[in-house]
């Protein structure tokens, strides 16, 4: 089974909120990381989109990865009307040509509105090439956090391919599922799935394939979401499906 | 998997190990304001108990943390039917002292309980309060143990509270539950310098690094593991333990034997149990 995580993040942030020996600043260190706790593989984002600038940190993140199949590169967005990141449609050349198959938004730290006035281009070309927008729920953005904003997101752009990480673990079913049931390309990731019997029952409902494989690492360690999702009481083959197989559909289907 | 843990490996095979018989000091029972419960039965837990190997689990029905008539023999009534996998804490609620008094005069009599529950955050009332005076003063007496739930920076139970607490009242055991979430170091350092403070897991292992460091600065025999289920599955907090640089040894103490040492004390036999 192929264990895909779909949320780890590379790079010493300039506060830390765990012990700061629980960061990895190496790609090699990461993969060693993970190879120690049995994952294959893994979505990276670099500290330094969120903390610095994604002007920086996206191509910091990918000479790090570079010369490693491991793990596969993500970034981040800017408004374009600020130009730093170029027209969307010079992101997105960009982006082929790095290999970069997934984007990042964070709207509180980078100060910009998630929404349509400022990303609607954007987010048009990301439907039409299925490229997922990966979102933290901790997110805030127009006066609005968590899943309120990611609500508001999705009514506007209801054919975005969105990916929830980070939720917290103080029970948060009653504000994401409605959301899963109303939108059909919106996803959740378990970093912080620690429900008693969460798993079994959300595929119940739902079935297993609209729920990511992540670890929430460095912030969160790896074992607890994997031994969690390795021994939920769903059939292997909807584990495969959650574990890699859901994202590996997505970045497969998008179109650079 | 590179961990060379014989734990890891063979929770990372079965879910579970014979060699661990899981002791979760820290649960609750039955549905609560903020939180959907797919499994908050006695048996739908017993079921998620069974596939992480966890051999007991101690509780406090949220009732009780509501409203402790109803609440404490609701989980009485679950000890008496799972005796085997089931203790409970018997919870407390400062704010009525008169109601407080006869249930701290009622304990004695009950059967299955290893202790009080102090939810000092929830209900609002410090621990250092002198409403808690008269619960303190019995577990004093008899020597009891208590499960208070503990919060970083807390001015109704943050570690400095716990340890005053812990000063006044030198014979009662007390578990930190949450291990004063985020206020890691002063947490560690009461557990190290109060030999009857222990650090509880419960939502504190998924801080990354964090189990390490109480094992460098208070030790793994300071260490209890719980998971506030129907909260939390018990896969993830073994999970993070299982993961974190300590040895199996650690493991073994934070997993369960320092549980059966505290229960034990408390009339728990669980070799008796074992059948």
């Amino acid at each position: 089974m192929e264990m895909f995580d779909c949320n780890v993040c590379l790079g010493l942030p300039c506060t830390p909120s765990v012990p700061p020996d629980a960061y990895i600043e190496k790609a090699e260190d990461l993969l060693d990381r993970m190879a120690f706790c049995g994952i294959n593989q893994a979505l990276v984002r670099h500290i330094a989109m969120e903390e610095e600038s994604p002007v920086v940190g996206n191509q910091l993140l990918i000479r790090e990865i570079a010369s490693f199949d491991r793990l596969e590169p993500s970034w981040a967005i800017l408004p374009p009307q600020t130009g730093e990141l170029g027209t969307p449609d010079e992101l997105v050349a960009r982006m082929k040509t790095d290999g970069v198959r997934a984007l990042w938004a964070f709207p509180s730290k980078h100060h910009y509105l998630l929404t349509g006035t400022t990303f609607g281009g954007l987010f048009e070309i990301m439907i039409r090439r299925r490229i997922p927008l990966f979102v933290s729920a901790k997110e805030r953005s127009n006066g609005i956090e968590g899943f309120a904003m990611i609500e508001a997101l999705l009514r506007d752009f209801p054919k975005l391919v969105l990916v929830a990480t980070d939720h917290g673990c103080w029970g948060e079913d009653r504000l994401f599922r409605p959301l899963i049931e109303r939108y059909e390309h919106f996803y959740i990731d378990t970093s912080r799935y620690e429900l008693a019997g969460g798993i079994r029952d959300f595929c119940d409902r739902y079935g297993p394939h609209r729920m990511l494989f992540g670890t929430g690492f460095p912030e969160i360690p790896m074992g607890g979401a994997f031994l969690t999702l390795l021994h939920a009481e769903i059939s292997d083959q909807a584990k495969a499906a959650v574990f890699g197989g859901n994202l590996q559909r997505l970045l497969r289907e998008v179109r650079l | 998997m590179r961990n060379p843990s014989a734990l890891a490996k063979e929770f990372r095979k079965y879910g579970k190990a014979a060699s661990c018989p899981i002791i979760d000091m820290h649960g609750h029972f039955g549905p609560y304001q903020g939180i959907y419960f797919p499994a908050d039965t006695a048996e739908a837990m017993m079921r998620i108990m069974d596939r992480a190997g966890v051999r007991m689990i101690v509780c406090s029905s949220h009732t009780a943390l509501v409203d402790t008539r109803r609440g404490n023999p609701e989980m009485a009534e679950v000890v008496a039917k799972y005796p085997d996998r089931f203790r409970a804490y018997w919870a407390l609620n400062p704010n009525y002292p008169d109601r407080m008094k006869e249930e701290i005069e009622a304990y004695p009599e009950q059967k299955g309980f290893v202790g009080f529950k102090f939810l000092s955050d929830y209900h609002k009332v410090a621990i250092t309060d002198d409403r808690y005076g008269p619960a303190l003063e019995f577990a004093q007496e008899h020597r009891m143990m208590i499960l208070m739930h503990t919060w970083g920076n807390s001015p109704y139970d943050g570690p400095a509270l716990i340890e005053e607490v812990a000063k006044r009242y030198p014979e009662v055991t007390i578990l930190m539950g949450h291990s004063g979430y985020g206020e890691w170091d002063r947490a560690i350092g009461v557990a190290r310098d109060y030999p009857k403070v222990y650090l509880e897991l419960t939502a504190a292992y998924h801080a990354n690094g964090v189990i390490e460091e109480m094992v460098q600065g208070a030790g793994s025999h300071k260490m209890l593991f719980g998971t506030d289920m129907p909260w939390f599955t018990p896969h993830y907090g073994i999970g993070c333990v299982l993961c974190a640089a300590i040895t199996d040894e650690d493991r073994h103490n934070i997993l369960h034997r320092n549980a059966e040492t505290l229960l034990r004390l408390r009339g728990v036999n669980l070799e008796e149990d074992d059948g």
